[in-house]
């Protein structure tokens, strides 16, 4: 399961990463996590299962979502409230949620 | 609140963030990010070259010789003089990459055509001559700062006449079997042809005018007035004030504000910088320093002291919890926690403050440098992540003053937030306490 989650710099997704890495142990779950830039995230998509964008970034989900249905990748924008409290959990149950 | 709050959404975000989106706004944006690290790596050897430390140069002069300080001064050169070539490069790169055509041909032809446009002519005085000479040379004054928007107008001209010549597919065709590199390099000779024989005849019909060459005219039409504006303090007040109403739609208003202001407030830095290694004084207070080293304190609108208020004052346990969470990012100007879990986004409470202490902050910080309380930001680029006081102090080229007009825009930013902060925090927490009652 790789999710790859994306905002202006890649620095404030930096930090959720972490949470959710942290969630996906206690879960048992095998996944890998990472975040980049708008700019970098071409070069990423084709590694990803699931495609996360940062909410200050929403005004280019569907330049995103256009992206993700070229490869069949799910794409959608984190909950603002759970990206601000930097809810690791909620926001991979999400993403897990999208990938079914 | 209401009405403004749907005219946000409405109406200034979709405009705001399709501006933002505009393909060649957008890579004039990424082709200067390209830029960013040399300059900061160039800024690295210019701190050094000038630290404000008693005996600094006598003590460097005696272990590396007389000219130390030049020799230092290399890297600083090669990065700042040579930002209008990378940005040639860099715009017509993303440019094309943006159009799916070969970015890196593009992109080389691009700074032959800014190049082309440039004049090789340098004035030299010699030695105990009273008289100035032309020489023939490549005027590293054009290639810096000074050229960028010639740079950035040839690389946008440069892509789009190879574009319009590839659609109407005036390539040439090679016979099957050719290795598709050479196929290659061959089909980006007839577009770039097109490109270099529109350029050479505007430069020829620059020649006859009064501006002499394209540099002349563009700074004339487009730089100056451009500097005046993007560099007046009504400039900068514009921008955060964009840039923070955008925050509260919850979308990143600085990446798009600055986006467009960078060229302008890049070439403003710049001017800092000759002034500043030429000894004079230094001109500008508005530029992407200032901006990002005054205002952006904690991050956008000046959040740092609202985050020490989480912690220290809240009797919310949410807020407490938030504001924990936002100090550590905080310290190295990352706020998407506090805009996005306090929340600002949409928030008819502290958007208020949200909207206005940045406006209050910068111009407290142009006024300081104005009255010469501060030193302006010497050229010196200094990361955005730099934490509080610490970039204050470089970014000025290593005055103090610098670190404690940060540290006074914190507690600024912090007085002006606590009324807001105040009744937001009460809101909580009473909201907190209604629940624990319906739960027991």
């Amino acid at each position: 399961m790789n999710i790859l989650l994306i905002c202006a710099a890649g620095m404030s997704t930096s930090l959720l990463v972490t949470k959710m890495q942290q969630a996906a142990k206690e879960k048992g779950l095998d996944a890998i996590i990472w975040a980049v830039s708008a700019d970098e995230a071409k070069d990423h998509l084709d590694r990803a299962d699931v495609v996360l964008l940062g909410p200050q970034i929403r005004y280019k989900l569907s330049h995103f979502k256009k992206e993700g249905e070229a490869r069949g990748i799910p794409v959608d924008v984190i909950n603002p409230a759970d990206y601000g409290r930097v809810n690791g959990a909620g926001v991979l149950d999400f993403a897990l949620r999208l990938k079914r | 609140m209401n009405q403004f709050m749907r005219f946000l959404e409405e109406k200034f975000m979709p405009i705001a963030a399709k501006v933002g989106e505009q393909r060649h706004l957008q890579a004039i944006r990424d082709g200067i990010i390209m830029t960013v690290p040399l300059v900061m790596i160039g800024s690295l050897f210019l701190i050094l070259g000038f630290l404000p430390i008693k005996g600094y140069e006598s003590f460097m002069a005696n272990i590396f010789g007389d000219s130390w300080q030049s020799n230092l001064l290399y890297p600083v050169g090669v990065t700042f003089d040579l930002l209008a070539i990378f940005i040639a490069f860099g715009v017509a790169y993303r440019l094309a990459e943006r159009y799916q055509l070969d970015p890196l041909s593009i992109a080389i032809i691009s700074v032959a055509c800014f190049m082309l446009v440039t004049p090789y002519k340098i004035s030299f005085t010699p030695e105990g001559a009273d008289k100035t000479y032309e020489v023939t040379g490549i005027p590293l004054a054009l290639t810096g700062s000074k050229g960028m928007f010639v740079a950035i107008i040839i690389a946008i001209l440069t892509t789009e006449i190879y574009r319009f010549v590839v659609k109407r597919n005036i390539v040439i065709k090679m016979p099957d079997g050719v290795p598709p590199s050479v196929a290659k390099s061959f089909a980006a000779l007839l577009p770039g042809f097109a490109v270099i024989l529109t350029v050479w005849l505007l430069r020829l019909l620059l020649q006859v005018t009064p501006f002499e060459n394209m540099h002349n005219i563009v700074s004339t039409l487009l730089g100056k007035p451009l500097s005046l504006l993007g560099g007046s303090l009504a400039g900068a007040i514009i921008a955060v004030m964009v840039a923070q109403m955008l925050w509260v739609t919850g979308i990143h208003g600085q990446a798009i504000v600055w986006g467009i202001m960078s060229p302008i407030w890049l070439a403003l830095v710049d001017e800092n910088r000759i002034a500043f290694t030429s000894g004079k004084e230094i001109p500008n207070i508005v530029n992407v320093q200032f901006m990002d080293i005054f205002y952006s304190i904690g991050g956008s609108g000046t959040t740092l002291g609202l985050a020490l208020l989480l912690v220290l004052k809240s009797r919310s346990q949410q807020l407490k919890q938030l504001g924990r969470l936002a100090i550590a990012p905080g310290l190295f100007n990352i706020n998407e926690p506090i805009i996005f879990g306090l929340p600002m986004v949409m928030n008819p409470i502290m958007m208020i403050p949200f909207i206005l202490v940045p406006v209050v902050i910068v111009s407290v910080s142009y006024f300081a440098m104005d009255l010469g309380l501060v030193a302006k930001t010497a050229g010196v680029m200094v990361p955005w992540t730099t934490p509080v006081g610490i970039g204050g102090f470089l970014a000025t080229g290593g005055k103090i003053s610098g670190a404690i007009l940060q540290l006074f825009n914190v507690a600024l930013s912090a007085a002006l937030y606590y009324p807001f902060f105040r009744i937001w925090d009460n809101q909580k927490y009473k909201e907190e306490h209604q629940m624990k009652k319906e739960v027991s």
